[in-house]
């Protein structure tokens, strides 16, 4: 009995093992990159979010593969995985805010913008981000923000610089204000039962606010520049020397997919289905980003100097080196 | 009382199911953000009758078996090796503190650089963190081998071999068993937060994906299958122990003299 036992898991060990090889060995071979056919694959690093819409929509109307192109997506949940994903070659492109790929490129981090992803809808109060208050919230404007908690969803970011913005513009102090981290998706229940005066919050958790009877009282957005571009769609500076065409190829089929995404936002809101699980309840209310073909240089120029005096950046970002 | 213990079992549940069923209702908690249980059990069977559910499932599932597969050879040869050869125990003993306290999760960034957010990454931390389970109890294992035992099979003139086959590895099976139980429940737990915070395919993405995307009930309901998927592999892992044991005294419940 003993020796049967022994010579069994013996014998489940070695066949556990050999798959375990087996598989992480065909795992391991990424044919991204790879072409076959005439069609390149490259791999996309996403967060699932509805910025992204434009990519799945030009995927499915055709617009990459009339460039030769396919796109394969990897959603991760936040820049995090991203960033690091391009920089070592895991994804030929990703999708990150400026804010973080100037402090990327202030780090040496070899990586380079290729094509614009998104860009805030210039309008006050109908942005798809917005710093919102609690529908009994005292506070009517970003000044009162002073000795408040507000969160954000990444300190020294994007979000922090854009609502610091917001309340010098309406001549408060940034300083006294005292920032939280917190994840966007947790924000509504926690502006609800309180725990933060206010929240910068972005679509979907923003309609879900909205929902509740949360107040809008800024778009920080909109307070950092006009049409501000937020997120660039970015690769590695080594992929972008050795495979100059396919980055051009993905450029063009962007921008052709952004252009096409802003036109038709009922098609946007639809895709958006297939890779969230937003409700269509909550789809219908979410305030969707401007998808501009090209990034404003103006804009996020802006956004660099604001961030320098956040003290984001450990040397000035070269914008000539990072944009397209 | 085996009858007994499963209708209490039983009632358990269901007050516990009821109690999440009222507290919302009530209006106790948030409906929005904590959902009845008749809500989230409608979101429960929307999810299982979506294909793209059960690819989750079987990816978390693919990640736990290979993660565990491989903690457990590993943890089990190495953990015999060092037992086994005189000063190798003394001299990795620092080293094995050293990094058993160190978390999985913190190795999240090395994995992204290394594999991104392939099966890889995850099998990297659920096999980091289910190996020391194993390895552990295999060290305590072998320590509790009857060193009288042992002596005798020397002077019988038994080799190396013989003497794991025959002294060691039985004296050292149910540890070994009680670590791969443990390293069972670590490596579902660590499949599922890979995959939730490095976007890994699976469950754990699925729940990020609702999260993210305000659909509390739907995550909700994914977070009950999570839990189903850990009690059924304790319920496994128990089973397998006890069968693999079945000679053994602490199964067979005789009283040892």
């Amino acid at each position: 009995m003993r020796r049967r036992l022994f010579t069994r898991l013996a014998a489940v060990s070695v066949l556990l093992t050999a798959a375990a090889c087996g598989s992480s060995d065909g795992g391991g071979t990424s044919d991204a990159g790879a072409s076959s056919g005439g069609v390149t694959t490259v791999e996309v690093g996403l967060i699932p979010i509805v910025d992204v819409a434009p990519l799945y929509l030009g995927q499915e109307k055709g617009f990459f593969e009339k460039q030769g192109l396919k796109l394969r997506f990897t959603t991760a949940q936040g820049g995090a995985a991203i960033v690091p994903g391009v920089a070592s070659g895991q994804f030929q492109f990703g999708f990150s805010n400026v804010t973080s790929l100037m402090i990327a490129q202030s780090n040496n981090v070899p990586i380079k913008a290729v094509a614009n992803a998104i860009a805030s809808t210039g309008v006050e109060g109908k942005d798809f981000s917005a710093i919102t208050v609690g529908k009994d919230s005292p506070i009517r404007s970003p000044k009162d923000l002073e000795g408040k908690r507000v969160a954000i969803n990444t300190l020294k970011n994007i979000n922090e610089t854009s609502v610091r913005a917001s309340v010098r513009k309406a001549g408060g102090d940034p300083d006294k204000v005292e920032f939280v981290e917190l994840a966007f998706d947790q924000m509504p229940a926690a502006l609800d039962s309180g725990q933060i005066d206010a929240a910068q919050v972005v679509e979907p958790a923003l309609a879900t606010v909205r929902s509740q009877g949360g107040r809008i009282i800024a778009s920080p957005l909109v307070d950092v520049a006009p049409d501000l571009t937020v997120a660039l769609y970015f690769t590695s500076t080594r992929y972008a020397q050795q495979n100059p065409e396919v980055v051009e190829k993905f450029r063009k089929a962007t921008a052709e997919s952004l252009a096409y995404a802003d036109a038709h936002p009922d098609e946007a809101r639809r895709i958006v289905t297939t890779y969230t699980k937003i409700p269509a309840a909550v789809l219908e209310k979410v305030t969707l980003p401007k998808w501009p073909a090209e990034p404003n240089r103006a804009s996020i120029e802006a956004l660099m100097k604001l961030g320098e005096d956040d003290g984001l950046f450990k040397s000035t970002p070269d914008l000539d080196k990072l944009l397209p | 009382m085996r009858g007994v213990n499963a209708a209490l079992g039983a009632a358990g549940l269901a007050a516990f199911l009821a109690l999440g069923e009222a507290v919302p209702r009530l209006g106790l908690v948030e409906e929005t953000y904590f959902p009845p249980t008749s809500r989230i059990a409608e979101a429960l069977a929307d999810e299982t009758g979506d294909s793209a559910f059960w690819t989750a499932l079987g990816d978390t599932l693919t990640g736990w078996a290979l993660g565990l597969a491989i903690a457990s050879c590993a943890g089990i040869v190495v953990g015999v090796l060092i037992s086994v050869v005189p000063y190798l125990r003394a001299a990795t003993a620092s080293t094995i503190e050293f990094l058993r306290p160190i978390p999985s999760v913190a190795l999240i960034p090395l994995a992204v650089l290394l594999y991104g957010t392939e099966l890889r990454s995850v099998l990297l931390l659920v096999v980091y963190a289910s190996f020391w389970q194993v390895l552990i109890q295999v060290l305590y294992g072998v320590q509790d081998v009857d060193p009288v035992a042992d002596e005798t099979a020397r002077s019988y003139g038994l080799g190396t071999w013989a003497r794991i086959r025959h002294v060691l590895w039985p004296t050292a099976l149910p540890y070994v068993m009680t670590g791969v139980r443990l390293a069972a429940a670590v490596a579902l737990i660590l499949a599922i937060t890979s995959e939730l915070v490095i976007g890994a395919p699976g469950l754990g993405k699925r729940i990020g994906v609702a999260q993210t995307s305000q659909a509390v009930p739907e995550m909700y309901a994914l977070i009950v299958v999570t839990g189903l998927l850990g009690l059924l592999i304790n319920v496994g892992a128990r089973t397998v122990e006890r069968r693999a044991l079945a000679w053994h005294q602490s199964v067979r419940g005789e009283v040892a003299v």
